[in-house]
């Protein structure tokens, strides 16, 4: 299948990592991490990169399916499957109320007004101390099991959560070459001429939001399992900056690029560990000049060599027609 | 009457950009909306399209109102446009960007594209096929697989004709299709037009190009500062003295065949 | 009962004049040059932390220590303009809010290298013995914020519409193109903008960090919220963000005081969703219409 050669490119390389290198600690412990923020920026790319909107607040989305899963399964004694259908449902929910009014804005009112919930999410996490444990957070979160096999260990981590990657960027790749793929890309291109075309924008804009909040809710989710622990640092306004840069730097409307984001801007804070106090400062530098040198990403980059190199040499005007 | 309007009237501000406007246009016309700069056409056809909405006055299609509606729902009537400015997207494929006009004839929804179901693929060839048919028709079959932004100039007022006609609309508002264009090609879209006619789309057409517009037009509105001057067929206007006092202007020859 | 309420209001004022100043930053960078300036609040904390660096130990007397700490931050806002947003030309609003962002974190972590971690203040303007009136006091420098605040409008105000530099860069935010056409050097009057920004931001560090201490992290809160005044006010109306940040300030002292401290970086955003929700254009601002 031609149009998964990507897909297959990626899971043969997913599965091939832990096999070469067993036991790895790169693999296995940043290769999860790495791919839990994939997840996430594979959401967010379909929201930013395809649809062309904005969202920095998406990181809100990550703690509600984190502290879902975490809440109910500490205090309620949920079935950990259960609490991980609840915080889908609570992500969902949550873009769904909230995506017409603030889809209906544009340009920065809609980047800060996205700034704006994922702040205020962040904050009632810290004050409701009662229910989320506050700044102290939740720990002793429960193992998830599949068929009563617990996943405990990195290796397993990693499994999981490579098979969870591979499966969103199924779904992704899959929706991007259809008929409601080409809507949201026509909403990005041109909203006005898409909605000559007969598109409810709103609507789409709505539905691509909800998605990437539910993909957001169920790395969520994996995450509080995984660390076993939450607390409100992971879900901050710079969580949602780090998960922009990721697909900026990736590459827009590419879910390899976003891929590829994530895992460079894993990498990075273990490569600046020499660096520590020049972290925030190299992190800064990076994003600025990504975004004045490479606006279109590395994916973008590429692709724009790529087609410039298959030569728009030697053509003249009106191609296509022949001479009358 | 495909399309009537009466009393139509919207301003912007202290600046009244339609006042008091009436007209039929039949089904199967080319219908012409001709006009110096600032005479409310544009204003018109965002009118038409659901983008603003007029200040008083009634508007219908087919029997159905347009007024209060939204965009993509009067799109779902029938009713298809090109733009002034260049619409198209820059981000996809030709052959994407008139798949894209096939949307309303289309079903499958976000399940079908997640999981891509059996019914999901035969319709996305049926969409592939309508829309190789338009670009055909508009003589960009050779360009399907090129990205919308290799394109020169005419080659994409062509794709935005092809995209709209996609949509196998009734009524196709054209605004300024001619804009930019050279003589050669001008003279192909003069052909483009009349094959759209040919095929029972009603055309209305904004252009400045007077002699496309002569040529290709069955009948011709006339607007002045947001009203109605005159209407009639080419021949009517043409030798109409107000039109000629206010838009014509003095002695003008252009090409008739 | 209404001793405390004037107390939060004294003290709502003085937060006010701060987001005040931030949003008038704003708004001035926004009309010259249609950017969101998030790194607006790391120019009161530079200003703060140079003018604190400066006069530390045996250092620099106040006045030219505050002098030189705005004068650094102008040029930074200078090369913010020069180096990170002129090259960023032709691209989209999410890319210039992300060098903004990027702007802001690079800021930061300059100021975490130099000053590190800890909190610090600059002393008093004039003492801290405080002022009584009635029941409800006052810190000599909660004048010093107030009263330098409104000098500060008031010469921004002054600028704009009385003299011939002003009303130049006022041309510019209107139309660019037609700026240029009679003659106006459009790079140098947006260098001006982010400069004259830039010191507003300063002026507020300076002021305000006696009162309420200042960190390396200091500009984040500050940036957003002034934002958030700017927006409330009528985005692009430097009066209006000046009277959105003063209400801010105002609504936020209240509400910490009378229901809950905890919420109280809650709610600008939640002031800022609602006038987005319902009324974009803000309190003073016109209403835009989209050309199509």
């Amino acid at each position: 299948m031609k149009r998964l050669r990507g897909w297959w490119l990626l899971a043969v390389l997913l599965a091939a990592l832990p096999l070469i290198f067993p036991g790895n600690y790169y693999i296995n412990v940043v290769g999860s991490s790495a791919g839990l923020f994939a997840i996430l920026a594979v959401g967010l790319n379909l929201l930013m990169g395809y649809a062309g909107q904005i969202s920095l607040g998406h990181a809100a989305f990550f703690g509600l399916g984190a502290y879902a899963s975490a809440i109910l399964t500490t205090r309620y004694g949920w079935n950990p499957w259960s609490a991980l259908g609840a915080g889908l449902v609570l992500s969902g929910l949550v873009a769904y109320l909230i995506a017409r009014p603030i889809l209906g804005l544009k340009g920065h009112y809609l980047a800060m007004a996205t700034l704006g919930f994922g702040i205020i999410v962040h904050i009632i996490l810290v004050q409701t101390g009662g229910l989320t444990g506050g700044p102290d957070g939740i720990g002793e979160i429960p193992p998830l099991s599949i068929f009563g096999w617990a996943i405990d260990s990195d290796e397993r981590w990693y499994g999981v959560i490579a098979v969870t990657l591979l499966l969103v960027v199924l779904l992704a790749l899959n929706l991007m070459d259809s008929r409601t793929g080409r809507a949201l890309r026509a909403l990005h291109g041109a909203e006005v001429a898409a909605a000559m075309m007969g598109i409810d924008t709103a609507g789409a804009k709505t539905a691509v939001f909800v998605l990437a909040a539910l993909t957001a809710g169920l790395a969520g989710s994996l995450f509080a399992h995984q660390q076993a622990f939450v607390s409100p640092d992971s879900f901050s306004f710079f969580v949602s900056i780090e998960l922009v840069t990721m697909v900026v730097l990736g590459g827009m409307a590419s879910s390899f690029g976003a891929i590829l984001g994530a895992v460079l801007l894993t990498l990075l804070p273990e490569l600046l560990v020499v660096f520590e106090d020049y972290e925030v400062l190299i992190f800064g530098a990076i994003l600025m000049l990504i975004m004045i040198f490479l606006p279109q990403g590395i994916a973008g980059g590429l692709r724009d060599l790529w087609q410039s190199r298959r030569g728009l040499l030697g053509r003249k005007g009106g191609v296509g027609q022949d001479a009358a | 009457m495909l399309l009537e309007a009466s009393g139509l009237t919207k301003s912007f501000g202290g600046v009244t950009a339609i006042a008091d406007l009436d007209f039929l246009v039949p089904e199967g016309l080319v219908y012409a909306v001709i006009g110096p700069n600032g005479a409310g056409k544009t204003t018109l056809f965002n009118m038409l399209s659901g983008i603003y909405r007029p200040d008083e006055g009634r508007l219908t299609f087919a029997g159905q109102t347009l007024i209060g509606q939204a965009t993509h729902q009067i799109a779902r009537l029938g009713l298809s446009r090109t733009f002034q400015n260049l619409q198209i997207f820059f981000n996809m494929s030709v052959l994407e960007n008139v798949m894209v006009g096939c949307h309303a004839r289309a079903r499958t929804g976000l399940a079908g594209a997640l999981l891509r179901l059996p019914r999901m693929r035969r319709e996305e060839e049926q969409i592939r096929q309508w829309a190789g048919e338009a670009l055909d028709f508009c003589d960009l079959g050779g360009l399907k697989g090129r990205q919308a932004s290799e394109l020169p100039y005419g080659a994409l007022k062509r794709l935005e004709i092809a995209r709209a006609l996609a949509a196998r609309p009734r009524l196709l508002l054209m605004d300024e299709p001619a804009a930019g264009l050279n003589d050669t090609e001008t003279l192909e879209m003069r052909g483009l037009i009349r094959r759209i006619r040919d095929q029972g789309i009603t055309v209305l057409l904004v252009e400045h190009n007077m002699g496309l517009v002569m040529q290709v037009s069955d009948r011709i509105l006339v607007l002045d500062y947001g009203s109605r001057l005159a209407e009639g067929t080419p021949a009517e206007v043409r030798a109409n003295p107000q039109v000629i006092a206010a838009y014509l202007g003095g002695e003008v020859h252009y090409a008739v065949e | 009962m209404w001793d405390q309420i004037l107390q939060f209001v004294l003290t709502g004022i003085t937060l006010g004049s701060t987001y005040a100043l931030v949003a008038l930053g704003f708004a001035i960078i926004y009309n010259a040059s249609d950017v969101v300036n998030l790194a607006q609040g790391e120019f009161v904390m530079l200003g703060a932390m140079s003018a604190i660096a400066l006069t530390a130990g045996e250092g620099v007397p106040l006045v030219p220590a505050i002098l030189v700490a705005v004068l650094v931050t102008m040029v930074v806002g200078l090369m913010l303009q020069r180096f990170a947003i002129a090259p960023a030309r032709g691209i989209t609003v999410v890319g210039t809010i992300i060098i903004t962002i990027g702007a802001s974190i690079f800021l930061r972590g300059l100021a975490l290298l130099l000053w590190g971690k800890d909190i610090h203040a600059l002393p008093h303007f004039s003492g801290e013995s405080p002022i009584r009136l009635g029941n409800v006091t006052l810190l000599p420098q909660n004048l010093w914020v107030m009263g330098g605040t409104a000098v500060l409008v008031l010469a921004v105000h002054l600028f704009f519409n009385r003299t011939l530099l002003g009303k130049a860069i006022l041309a510019c935010s209107c139309n660019k193109a037609a700026a240029q056409l009679v003659g106006i050097d459009v790079g140098r009057m947006l260098l001006v903008a982010y400069g004259l920004s830039a010191m507003l931001g300063a002026m507020a560090g300076v002021l305000v960090t006696p009162i309420t201490f200042t960190s390396y992290d200091a500009g984040i809160m500050l940036g957003l919220k002034g934002f958030s005044a700017a927006v409330l006010g009528g985005m692009g109306n430097p009066m209006g963000a000046v009277a959105g940040g003063l209400v801010l300030g105002l609504v936020e002292s209240l509400a910490a005081g009378l229901i809950s401290s905890g919420y109280k970086d809650a709610i600008a955003f939640v002031i800022l969703l609602l006038v987005l929700f319902l009324r974009p254009s803000g309190l003073f601002g016109r209403a835009s219409a989209e050309r199509v």
